[in-house]
């Protein structure tokens, strides 16, 4: 029978003397899926993700890549494009992409076809003899992708793939990556603080917070799990009075949830414009000026900030 | 092969860091140049050396006359009575004594040097003479007595004591020898045809009688040191892998650690080798006394390989502790200067002798190579030595190296290239 999952992580657990980097993770990664990966700094994203692709050793549980323990399984089968940008700047993009092929030990001839095409992907074709140290900051980020699909492996690992990146240079690795998954039907598994990259380019997304997975689903069902609804955020003029609002907002029936976001007041509610002149009246009963107020769909953001009490870029 | 693609990969990097590259080339030789500058004049002073004579010689008696000879006697007379050229300073303080008192002597830095005058030394030659007469009056040549005696100049081969007094002995044995020659050919009325051969000394003539400087014995200490240098350079370079996460990368790929450590080994060997060619240039420059021809350029290129490979792996140990590239520069300062000091880069420290080895004193500085790799290097260059003179040295290093090596490679596979914990 062929395993569904190509990826499965099984009670992972890791700590660093008493401090628990990932507390028991349970996952299963399908096979030509793009998976996201979020959660706040520090929640254990890039300490599971080094722990799948065999970098560290776990302290607990099991990874099983295709079917088999990670310390088993074959290298080939995985790539990874580091969070860093890891490339030897005295060599050229070309010799890198060689180089790198020969420690994979891809027969020349592939290699050198794998060289040219990824080049071409990546909008690097012009820069093909230029060296790295030579490179701007997003031509060094499109390549340390290249570097880690130049073994054609069938799981690639992105952390964070789009940090640092023009919007345009974004755009070109949105489209490579659903080309990944469609085109060539790689599992890409991806960390990102981008509410919009997970959002439009994952198939499921896991949310970690304190090494522990919080929810895993696809995009579309996390939010309606959430509610419908919209999001309310009102800026208090003096955010010291924060906590009172939101212990008085609390007690009004039609309001699913009520949250300080930084230094904001958070309130998540289905027909939220219907709603307002309520809690204006509320809020404005205790004699507490608003110095702002916006109103909009509850969106992956929100159900990061609902589920983890923090906005993802803290 | 993917070590042939590492290698190729770090050769380019090497020679891209034009900067690195300059550093690593050309910062030991300002070392060499005011070295050069410092001691390049040193020790020409017309200094007597001190010379420990064992003469076996039991004499014998010369042919026609019947008169009782003693050879040794009258060389021993000879190392005595000889001055230096245009000055009335003694050569040698000579000192006859029983070779096991020679040995103590050299061993307690009270000789420079000793030699040893074989028990038939007299009878030789007068054993030659005979032959030459019977020679001139047959015209036939004898095949008697065919061998030629052995002077054994020994001596601590790390000290310019040694190395000077080596020279001069050899000078004047040869001139000696070229005295009796000439002396036998009058006597027997005539000339001979062959020239006669009667003794020779048991280390290869040094040609030129240049006086030599301190800066002689400095100089291979200078290049040990510049390869010794190497380890720093490559313990920050390997380093530089672990920090920017580019060995993270190759670690999950499908290189071995042989493949990366063995790869770094063949540019960084190719460094050393350049290393003692450029410092022999700058030394020769100078003023450096070197003995050799070209065949010693090679084997001092070699013996720079076999130290390089040392000081490599010696990085790759500093690199397996080390936390960032400049801990790792830290760190082998800290270790590359005492070891430098301890196998007498600059100056022999005392005598340490744990045993002894195929007849050989086995001092506590003989278990690195790099003590092995300087011997060889001074051997070669400074006396102008083959490989047959530094088999033993070379054997030494290539087993201590192979050694360090296998420690290098465990210690960093072991921290640098397994998976985390």
């Amino acid at each position: 029978m062929v395993n569904e999952f190509i990826i499965e992580a099984n009670n992972l657990f890791k700590s660093f003397g008493d401090f628990v980097a990932v507390d028991n993770l349970n996952l299963k990664i399908k096979k030509g899926e793009v998976f996201g990966f979020l959660g706040p700094n520090g929640a254990g994203k890039t300490t599971s993700i080094k722990m799948m692709v065999g970098l560290l050793r776990p302290t607990g549980g099991q990874i099983l890549v295709d079917g088999q323990d990670i310390a088993h399984a074959d290298r080939l089968k995985i790539g990874i494009c580091p969070q860093d940008i890891v490339l030897w700047e005295s060599l050229t993009c070309k010799e890198s992409l060689k180089f790198m092929g020969e420690m994979y030990e891809v027969p020349n001839d592939v290699l050198k076809i794998r060289v040219e095409r990824l080049l071409e992907d990546l909008l690097l074709m012009d820069k093909a003899n230029t060296l790295v140290s030579n490179l701007s900051g997003g031509m060094k980020r499109r390549l340390n992708l290249a570097m880690a699909l130049i073994h054609s492996p069938d799981i690639v690992v992105l952390d964070e793939p789009s940090e640092g990146l023009d919007p345009q240079s974004r755009r070109v690795l949105w489209n490579f990556i659903r080309s990944l998954r469609d085109k060539e039907g790689k599992t890409v598994i991806l960390t990102t603080h981008l509410m919009d990259e997970a959002d439009g380019l994952s198939d499921r997304i896991a949310i970690i917070d304190h090494g522990k997975l919080l929810r895993l689903d696809t995009p579309k069902n996390l939010k309606n799990a959430f509610g419908d609804g919209d999001i309310v955020e009102i800026h208090l003029a003096d955010s010291k009075m924060n906590q009172e609002v939101i212990f008085r907002l609390k007690t009004m029936e039609s309001i699913d949830s009520v949250t300080e976001v930084d230094g904001k007041i958070n309130i998540r509610t289905l027909n939220a414009v219907g709603k307002l002149p309520e809690i204006m009246s509320k809020v404005q009963g205790m004699n507490i000026e608003i110095a702002d107020l916006s109103l909009h769909p509850n969106t992956l953001e929100d159900v990061f900030i609902e589920l983890t009490g923090t906005s993802l870029r803290e | 092969m993917k070590f042939i693609s590492v290698a190729i990969k770090d050769f380019k990097e090497l020679i891209r860091d034009r900067r690195g590259l300059f550093m690593i080339l050309f910062f030991p030789m300002f070392f060499m140049i005011i070295f050069g500058i410092v001691y390049g004049n040193m020790g020409q002073t017309n200094e007597t050396y001190n010379l420990a004579v064992v003469n076996l010689d039991e004499g014998a008696k010369m042919p026609l006359t019947n008169e009782e000879v003693n050879f040794g006697d009258n060389l021993t007379e000879i190392f005595r009575d000889s001055e230096y050229e245009d000055s009335d300073v003694k050569l040698f303080n000579v000192v006859n004594t029983s070779e096991s008192s020679a040995n103590k002597l050299i061993q307690l830095k009270e000789a420079d040097a000793m030699i040893v005058i074989p028990k038939n030394f007299s009878q030789t030659i007068v054993d030659k003479m005979e032959d030459s007469i019977a020679t001139q009056i047959t015209g036939t040549t004898s095949s008697n007595n065919n061998d030629t005696l052995k002077l054994i100049i020994s001596g601590d081969s790390s000290s310019m004591g040694f190395g000077v007094s080596q020279v001069v002995l050899i000078k004047i044995i040869g001139k000696y020898q070229d005295n009796l020659v000439a002396n036998i050919q009058s006597q027997t009325s005539g000339s001979s045809v062959e020239p006669l051969k009667l003794f020779e000394g048991d280390v290869e003539s040094v040609s030129g009688t240049e006086s030599f400087s301190q800066f002689d014995f400095l100089a291979p200490g200078m290049m040990l040191f510049a390869i010794l240098l190497l380890a720093t350079t490559v313990a920050a370079s390997l380093t530089r892998e672990v920090e920017k996460g580019t060995l993270a990368r190759l670690r999950i790929s499908k290189m071995r650690s042989f493949d990366m450590l063995f790869g770094a080994l063949i540019p960084w060997s190719l460094v050393a080798a350049i290393q003692v060619l450029i410092l022999l240039t700058v030394a020769l420059i100078m003023g450096f006394n070197w003995q050799g021809g070209l065949n010693s350029i090679v084997l001092a290129m070699f013996i720079g390989v076999i130290g390089g490979i040392g000081s490599i792996a010696l990085g790759m140990i500093i690199a397996s502790f080390a936390k960032n590239d400049t801990q790792a520069f830290n760190l082998g300062i800290m270790v590359v200067v005492p070891t430098s000091f301890v196998v007498g880069a600059f100056f022999q420290l005392p005598q340490v002798v744990i045993g002894e080895i195929m007849g050989r004193s086995f001092q506590i500085y003989d278990i690195l190579p790099w003590t092995h790799i300087l011997n060889a290097l001074k051997s070669v260059l400074i006396y102008g030595n083959g490989l047959s003179a530094i088999t033993y040295d070379l054997a030494w290093s290539a087993v201590l190296t192979a050694i360090i090596f296998v420690i290098g490679m465990g210690l960093f596979s072991r921290f640098r290239l397994s998976v985390e914990n």
